[in-house]
């Protein structure tokens, strides 16, 4: 954990993570906004602009991460 | 007749409307509301919401006031101490220059040397509001020229702080030479204090709003930014001021994150209103007297962002993209611009300011989307001369520093000047390019051999730089784009 993760100060609007996924032409970067939002880039091909970018809410990116994570649980 | 809550919940709500809708459309909140105002005041032909537009003074000043409260409070402070010699030079010649082409113009309109300061301070800083909005609209939070753009808005503030300090000694009358100085030095006077307070009293002023329930937080904190602001107003200092240094003490508490939170909203409420009253203020008529000064405004804001995006895009080893990216990102004005209007307009100075303003203002609001956005377009125009000579063919291309292979730089500068392949071969090639991981010299895409890509398919190495005279842009095949290392120091990752 924690390795190849990338941390950039955005000043005014937050911290970016850019996260090493392994593999070549896929990369993801996360912006955490002061106010919760998150911002999901997703690169997915040798393209400059990024393939999709998800604005998530605090609650629906801790939704997300549960899933991702397996800590999410039905019921 | 309405009744005066009747009228305003009516153009609140119309002008949230308004907003919304122009977001629809990328237009930024700001101008929106202040049309909003325009529309439905008393000196707009039309339906009038609000006759009498100075009944809504107190609300428009606390608006004003929650407003720099805010930029104080969530001024980073550390950030701007480290914030290194090329950002200072970057945002330095930004200002500079737009200050500079705002004096030009205000003091070409005549109008007074008071009102030319005004229109300076206007006209030099750009709308923090619609950059940090653009840049997420238009996907550009990973560009390498965005921590730039950011650290510049940053600095941008710092330097409203100062210049409302410098400014509102000019906004009383004073009689004399002395006097004035005597004014200058009470101004700085406060501001010194304050900043003493920011940095020895902030744990007692902490104390003094502390509680354990949020909605008590608020009311001490209303209650305590409200008196400041109104104390500065009483030294003659404008409550501008007052309100920007009183956000910096609070930032220095273990309070900050809860009152950043807490204010939020009414800051979003309360500067709403004022932008609308603002508009209230402005008569459609007096629009287009003033048309003419405001274009020649704009087309000069226009070639000062260009000329500093320029600059700064030398300063950090950008390209042509990012140079126009910069530039244009921060080529809107909005709050700032309309609160040294609001000061000048209540010291008196020449009512022109205030539709001057409001028109230059409303025009920035729909060029600055568009033509950030267009940005691809505007890179294609600037001339190689300009930038570094060695950045042929990525003038177009976005910079990124979210590449995550930037630790496979292990070499960076080579004195081989050939492609040794080709010199095998007895061919010949365009230009050359190194790898970063093991320094291997190869020929360009436009050469016959394509060598350099070859390497790259055969080693997997991902980082390129040009090694042609002055070309030191670097690629990354993998992700296919440019990319440059972060600014300043990456907080170390922990496993």
């Amino acid at each position: 954990m924690g390795h190849g993760v990338q941390i950039t100060e955005l000043p005014g609007i937050g911290r970016r993570y850019d996260v090493e996924l392994g593999r070549p032409d896929r990369r993801v970067s996360v912006i955490v906004r002061k106010d919760g939002t998150r911002d999901l880039y997703v690169f997915t091909s040798t393209q400059e602009e990024p393939t999709a970018v998800l604005e998530l809410t605090e609650e629906r990116a801790r939704k997300l991460s549960a899933v991702l994570s397996e800590t999410f649980f039905e019921g | 007749m309405h009744s005066e809550l009747f009228g305003l919940g009516a153009l609140i709500l119309v002008a949230g409307l308004l907003a919304r809708g122009g977001r629809r459309l990328g237009l930024p909140s700001v101008p929106l509301f202040m049309a909003a105002g325009i529309l439905f005041g008393p000196s707009t032909p039309g339906p009038v919401l609000i006759e009498h537009p100075e009944d809504l003074t107190l609300l428009a000043s606390i608006g004003l006031v929650l407003l720099l409260f805010h930029i104080g409070i969530e001024f980073p402070v550390e950030q701007v101490l480290g914030s290194g010699r090329r950002l200072l030079v970057a945002a330095g010649s930004y200002i500079g220059l737009n200050i500079a082409a705002g004096l030009a113009v205000g003091f070409a309109l005549g109008w007074g040397v008071p009102e030319a300061f005004v229109i300076a301070g206007a006209m030099g800083i750009s709308s923090s509001a619609i950059a940090t909005k653009l840049l997420i609209e238009l996907r550009r939070l990973t560009n390498a020229e965005t921590p730039v753009i950011l650290g510049i808005i940053v600095l941008e503030d710092l330097f409203l702080a100062f210049y409302l300090a410098l400014i509102s000694p000019i906004l009383t009358e004073a009689d004399s030479a002395l006097e004035l100085i005597g004014d200058v030095a009470t101004s700085f006077g406060f501001l010194a204090a304050l900043f003493l307070l920011a940095r020895f009293g902030a744990r007692a002023v902490g104390m003094l709003v502390d509680s354990h329930e949020d909605d008590l937080v608020a009311v001490l904190m209303f209650g305590l930014v409200a008196l400041v602001a109104g104390l500065s107003q009483e030294v003659g200092v404008s409550e501008a001021i007052g309100a920007l240094m009183i956000g910096l003490v609070l930032s220095r508490t273990s309070l900050n994150e809860r009152i950043e939170r807490i204010v939020l909203p009414l800051r979003d409420v309360f500067a709403a209103v004022f932008f609308v009253v603002f508009g209230l203020t402005i008569d459609v008529g007096d629009l287009a007297a003033v048309a003419v000064p405001v274009a020649f405004a704009v087309v000069a804001t226009g070639v000062m962002n260009t000329i500093s995006g320029v600059i700064a895009a030398r300063v950090f080893g950008f390209n042509q993209r990012s140079a126009a990216n910069i530039g244009l990102t921060i080529f809107g004005r909005g709050e700032f611009s309309l609160i040294l209007a609001t000061l000048a307009i209540g010291a008196g100075l020449d009512d022109r300011i205030g539709p001057f303003v409001a028109l230059y203002v409303l025009v920035l609001a729909i060029l600055a989307p568009v033509l950030a956005a267009r940005s691809r377009d505007i890179a294609r125009v600037l001339p190689l001369w300009l930038m570094r000579p060695g950045w042929r063919f990525v003038e177009e291309e976005t910079i990124t520093t979210a590449c995550a292979h930037l630790d496979q730089i292990r070499v960076t500068r080579t004195d081989v000047d050939v492609c040794p392949d080709c010199v095998e071969l007895d061919d010949d090639w365009v230009e050359l390019r190194m790898c970063l991981f093991c320094g291997y010299v190869g020929c360009c895409d436009d050469s016959r051999n394509h060598h350099a890509t070859g390497h790259f398919e055969n080693s997997g190495h991902a980082i390129i730089r040009s090694i042609e005279p002055g070309g030191d842009w670097r690629y990354c095949y993998v992700d296919g784009t440019l990319v440059q290392e972060p600014l300043g120091r990456r907080p170390a990752t922990s496993s």
